[in-house]
């Protein structure tokens, strides 16, 4: 059911990220408006899409892998169009094509609504993972700014210019971008461990589950980069180059962990 | 039917002869257009004048009436040339020399190039489509320009758009102070909220800083070895003057550092930016150096969130761009090449004999059809009524078509006009964009 809406918000996310690859290749920004009307409009659609899966299942939409790449898609574009309204900043070209990569890889798995232990229904389970994928969706992004960031900075410290960095918006903009993901991603997925970790521990005891770990390791990552940013005295290239690194362990997280080992965080 | 270009411009004539041929004020240009519709020759008429070219284009329809013989026997570009001489009061061998003509094709062309900034002395500076707007609008109020040239200077405007649009001509800057503004364009997001601080003086570096004020950097501080020659100079851009002595604490303050001091030796080194980021936490800084010999040690650039060019490194990315500026004129060429062609298509879709063919055409093929109508709905009657039938409505067309005819070929003032409006109210207008 619904699942119209799913293959429209496919289609307008594929033909979005044409349109960037279009624009990013012949360095031009003139299909931007293009863009900009695909993306929000699959948007729409992919919102529907999934206030209706929720309205029917009664439970959050991200706990299929079919789910939580969607939610992904859904969560890095809604961001993006906030930071693109506030900050005039012209990013989506950039961003359309990542969620279009998460929509499709969505797209191969079944849409079946996932069957969810009794015992882990629970709005706190709903929470903790909504706020988990949203949380890591902020710091995906801040991970693709500042791969944005490096490429600016490097064409202008090497003097090098008619590239990429064209396109790209200044360092300040992509500074201040930087910072505030990362200011609404830490605390956003702070809670949703502490909420998993709760859970976890009064359904279990005191486990450990390779998850867990690698979400904690990651966590602390975070933290570091959280706090030296908000403390300012920072050069932003090092943040830089730590919030990438800090996305890798993440990415390890949602896909590896999964994969590799025996979790209990297994999706269902 | 000609339409011709004759005129002057920085490549073709120096500044003395430009000046005494320029017209340097809207009247002027409107005095210079009643004058030469005055000569009865030209049917229509645009005069451009800026600092770097002043260029008169007229049209005439080569019409053969008795009354404009007089003055028509003289060759339009006579005429033109003899305009410029009587009204600026020069003489023509003054400055006949230093002439270009261009006609039919090639004056179009012409115009084209110069609306989209082809023929500029910097090649791709957006003013001048502007410029070229105002002397059309000029010519419009004096009523100047008709048929022709309404849609050809509609036409020279839509290419020059096209121009802007499809190429990247006028994207990056081609001159240094231009460039170094852009540079910090990319490091700096709201430029009204970054402050400057110029160290020494000199006309390079006044130019980089009014460049800056232009794009909304209000707060500027300047320096100098004589306290005396900073405040001067910060009355001009409105700034603060500050001692030379407090410079390291006025690094630490400001986002942008242009230096153009005459000093021998470097005034800014590695050290003293290296405890500048430390004291300002690594808050970006954008340093140019625009003396010769340079005044900042080349190795700061190694330093993080410091960002320095040097005189050389402006001049490269200008050269660059100057480069991709050619590469993207030879584009533009192109599309201008596009243009002239559907202009003059567009001309030759005036030439009568096509036209009054096409409508007879057209009033033949529907006679024939209603008669064929006609004749099928009434077979019993008599073939020699049917045959009248057949001379009858032929000869209503003929008599109906030859006043339009007449008219049509008659060289007159209004031909293309007629022309035009024929193509209109008989439907057979084709490929006009």
């Amino acid at each position: 059911m619904g699942t119209i809406f799913f293959e429209l918000a496919l289609t307008l996310y594929f033909a979005g990220f044409l349109l960037s690859i279009a624009g990013i290749v012949r360095k031009k920004q003139d299909l931007d408006k293009a863009v900009l009307v695909c993306s929000l409009s699959g948007f729409i659609l992919h919102s529907i899409y999934l206030a209706l899966r929720y309205l029917k299942s009664a439970q959050a939409p991200v706990f299929s892998m079919h789910e939580a790449n969607s939610f992904f898609a859904w969560s890095i574009l809604f961001i993006s169009f906030f930071i693109f309204f506030r900050n005039k900043a012209k990013i989506l070209n950039f961003i359309i094509i990542l969620s279009f990569a998460f929509m499709f890889v969505s797209a191969f798995f079944p849409r079946t609504i996932p069957s969810i232990k009794p015992e882990l229904k629970s709005i706190w389970i709903d929470i903790h993972a909504l706020m988990a994928v949203f949380g890591i969706a902020l710091f995906s992004l801040a991970f693709i700014f500042s791969i944005l960031y490096l490429i600016q900075e490097r064409a202008i410290k090497a003097k090098k210019f008619g590239g990429l960095e064209s396109i790209i918006p200044n360092l300040e903009v992509l500074d201040k971008i930087n910072y505030h993901l990362i200011f609404w991603g830490f605390p956003i997925y702070t809670i949703a461990l502490i909420v998993g970790f709760a859970k976890y521990i009064s359904l279990l005891g005191f486990l450990f589950d390779p998850k867990e770990i690698w979400s904690f390791l990651t966590w602390i990552v975070y933290l570091s980069i959280f706090y030296l940013r908000v403390k300012g005295d920072w050069r932003k290239k090092r943040a830089a180059y730590l919030t990438i690194f800090a996305f890798l362990l993440i990415i390890f997280g949602f896909f590896g962990i999964n994969l590799l080992t025996e979790s209990f965080h297994k999706p269902l | 039917m000609s339409l011709i270009v004759i005129g002057v411009n920085h490549k073709t004539a120096p500044v003395e002869i430009r000046e005494k041929l320029a017209f340097n004020s809207k009247e002027s240009i409107k005095e210079g257009l009643r004058y030469l519709m005055n000569n009865h020759a030209i049917n229509e008429a645009l005069i451009f004048s800026t600092c770097n070219r002043v260029e008169i284009y007229a049209y005439h329809s080569g019409s053969s009436n008795t009354e404009k013989t007089i003055e028509g026997k003289k060759n339009i570009e006579e005429i033109i040339i003899d305009f410029l001489s009587n009204f600026h009061r020069i003489d023509r061998r003054e400055f006949i020399n230093y002439l270009y003509i261009y006609k039919e094709k090639e004056a179009v062309e012409h115009l084209f190039k110069v609306t989209s900034s082809l023929d500029s002395m910097i090649v791709g500076e957006p003013q001048i489509t502007g410029q070229v707007k105002e002397a059309y609008e000029l010519a419009l109020s004096e009523r100047t320009t008709s048929l022709i040239f309404n849609h050809l200077m509609n036409r020279a405007f839509f290419t020059a758009k096209r121009v802007r649009n499809e190429t990247r001509i006028g994207e990056n800057p081609v001159s240094v102070s231009y460039a170094a503004v852009g540079l910090i364009k990319k490091v700096f997001d709201e430029l009204s909220k970054k402050s400057v601080l110029l160290v020494g003086a000199g006309e390079m570096a006044e130019l980089a800083i009014r460049h800056l004020i232009g794009s909304g950097v209000n707060n500027i501080y300047v320096t100098n070895r004589t306290y005396e020659r900073a405040k001067e100079l910060s009355k001009e851009f409105n700034g603060k003057a500050v001692s030379f002595e407090n410079l390291k604490e006025q690094l630490i303050k400001v986002d942008i550092v242009i230096c153009s001091t005459g000093a021998p030796h470097y005034v800014i080194n590695e050290k003293m930016i290296r405890e500048v980021m430390l004291s300002r936490k690594h808050k970006p800084i954008f340093l140019i150096d625009i003396s010769v010999p340079r005044n900042i040690d080349p190795a700061c650039n190694n330093l993080d969130n410091v960002y320095l060019y040097n005189i050389d490194d402006l001049q490269d990315v200008v050269d660059s761009n100057i480069l991709e500026r050619r590469k993207e004129a030879e584009k533009a060429l192109g599309i201008v090449c596009e243009e002239t062609e559907k202009f003059f298509q567009w001309l030759n879709s005036l030439d009568s004999v096509p036209v009054i063919v096409s409508i007879r055409n057209k009033a033949e093929i529907i006679r024939q059809e209603e008669v064929e109508k006609f004749k099928s709905k009434f077979k019993d009657l008599p073939p020699e009524l049917l045959n009248s039938i057949d001379y009858l409505t032929h000869s209503i067309i003929n008599k109906i078509m030859h006043e339009p005819t007449v008219a049509l070929k008659n060289n007159s003032d209004t031909k293309e006009i007629l022309i035009f409006a024929a193509r209109r109210l008989f439907g057979i207008d084709h490929e006009e964009e």
